[in-house]
């Protein structure tokens, strides 16, 4: 699975930052490292709504504050699916 | 582009109290492709030093620029400084270093203040100099060649008399200066930070309260070097060739700043655009790489931080300390714009990006071009050459 995250200067001042990070963590915590390929990606045309990120081929925005509760909900759900 | 240009530093302490400094540095470029550099030492501290070092460094400047020969130079400083009601006298020391680019010779001219240093490949140099008595003042005159890398160093007698009484009996001398100096040389600063580097050293052994107003010019030569910076997409999408085309086609370094202009460039140059997710710095986004292009950063909020450090720099340049070392988009540029560039040329695209309109943004994107110009304008007083074109 691959994970693009924002790191245009809006989404950047938006907390792409504080994102990147979040999914780090809990990449390492749940050891999806193998899974999970995540890298950075100018701007995506979505500035209104940021933070934008792409999972595959799929569009997301992603509010920093809520980024671990998104991570659990939409990517560890995918990687299961997947693992299935 | 191979001739050689000055890349000329200075800065000044005041006299511990003094909210006025009685040292002046004035640089006036001539026609010729000349440069003269006059560091003028007031008699005193305070208004009355700053008056006498103003006027002795702009009329010696300004009549040296017009090919006045140094002893009407001379004459006229002596025969217009006010006289001092308490001394006496009118006086201001000065030191005179012209460097004729095209020529590849230095002409200096001292009168009292500590002897230019001068550093070639990593030693201190003395300079040949002939004594000549003008109006009764003993002014030494000396015409050498310059080389590539040299360092000239020009001072007021704050900088000797650093420590004096405190941390050195006699202070340090010319010589310890000399070998300071020579330490520094190797690692490529600028003539304005090897001036911070030598004034911070006085600070300290004045432990922070400076005796006197003292003040540190360097003059580097080197090789003229062109970098060449792109940002912001054209505002009509059919000129991205043009705009790429001619930014590329430029000899020296290249950098592209900004998402849309990264992917442009990207695209112009058929090679994929690599971004990293390397935090340097929390607060500048990460940088991206393409084959080709030397640098690769975000936009605004990176050239925001390297104006921010050019506007330090013009100052008392504290901020080198980030800038000269750090990892981050910001200070990357700031490395190749201050350090390596002599001439830069700016490819200013003046697309308005929708998303930046967004007034929740704690910065207004407004601001690319005012930018840009205060960019310009501080890289101008640096002394380098700038060429900005719009699209």
């Amino acid at each position: 699975m691959k994970i693009k995250v924002c790191i245009g200067s809006s989404c950047h001042l938006k907390g792409s930052r504080i994102v990147i990070q979040t999914f780090q963590n809990q990449i390492e915590k749940h050891n999806l490292q193998d899974v999970i390929q995540m890298s950075g990606q100018f701007c995506m045309k979505n500035c209104q709504n940021g933070v934008c990120i792409m999972i595959d081929d799929k569009a997301f925005s992603v509010n920093p504050a809520e980024a671990d509760s998104f991570f659990e909900k939409e990517i560890i759900t995918r990687v299961k699916v997947c693992n299935d | 582009m191979t001739e050689l240009c000055a890349d000329i530093g200075y800065y000044s302490l005041n006299k511990f109290g003094e909210e006025l400094c009685g040292d002046q540095v004035s640089v006036i470029e001539q026609e010729n492709n000349s440069i003269v550099v006059v560091l003028a030492d007031g008699l005193g501290s305070g208004v009355k030093a700053c008056i006498l070092s103003t006027l002795t460094s702009k009329i010696i400047s300004t009549m040296m620029a017009g090919k006045m020969s140094v002893e009407d130079c001379v004459n006229t400083v002596a025969h217009t400084l006010p006289v001092c009601s308490i001394r006496g006298v009118a006086y201001s020391t000065f030191t005179i270093i012209r460097i004729s680019q095209a020529l590849r010779e230095a002409e200096i001219i001292q009168y009292d203040n500590p002897n230019v240093i001068l550093i070639r490949n990593g030693k201190n140099v003395e300079i040949p100099a002939t004594e000549l008595i003008i109006d009764g003042k003993k002014i030494l005159k000396s015409k050498i060649s310059i080389y590539e890398n040299d360092v000239f160093i020009s001072m007021s007698d704050g900088a000797t008399y650093a420590g004096v009484g405190k941390k050195m009996n006699f202070g340090w001398q010319r010589d310890n200066i000399a070998k300071f100096m020579e330490m520094m040389y190797d690692i490529g600063f600028t003539a304005k930070t090897l001036s911070t580097i030598l004034l911070e050293q006085c600070n300290k052994l004045y432990e922070n309260e400076p005796g006197d107003d003292t003040t540190v010019c360097v003059l580097k030569i080197r090789r003229r070097e062109p970098v060449s910076l792109v940002v912001g997409p054209p505002s009509n999408p059919d000129d991205v060739k043009k705009m790429m085309s001619l930014f590329f086609a430029k000899e020296g370094k290249h950098i592209v700043c900004g998402g849309t202009t990264s992917t442009l460039a990207a695209e112009y140059l058929d090679k994929p655009l690599v971004p990293s997710l390397d935090y340097h710095d929390d607060e500048i986004p990460p940088m991206a790489s393409i084959e080709g292009v030397d640098l690769v950063t975000e936009g605004v909020i990176t050239i925001n931080k390297v104006l921010s450090y050019a506007q330090n720099y013009l100052e008392d340049n504290q901020s080198y300390k980030e800038w000269s070392y750090k990892k981050d988009g910001a200070s990357k540029i700031a490395r190749m714009l201050f350090e390596d560039a002599t001439d830069i040329n700016f490819y200013v695209g003046m697309a308005v990006n929708p998303a930046h309109q967004n007034p929740d943004l704690p910065i207004s994107f407004n601001i690319k071009m005012r930018l840009v110009n205060e960019l310009s304008a501080c890289l101008r007083k640096m002394g380098k050459t700038i060429n900005v074109s719009y699209f």
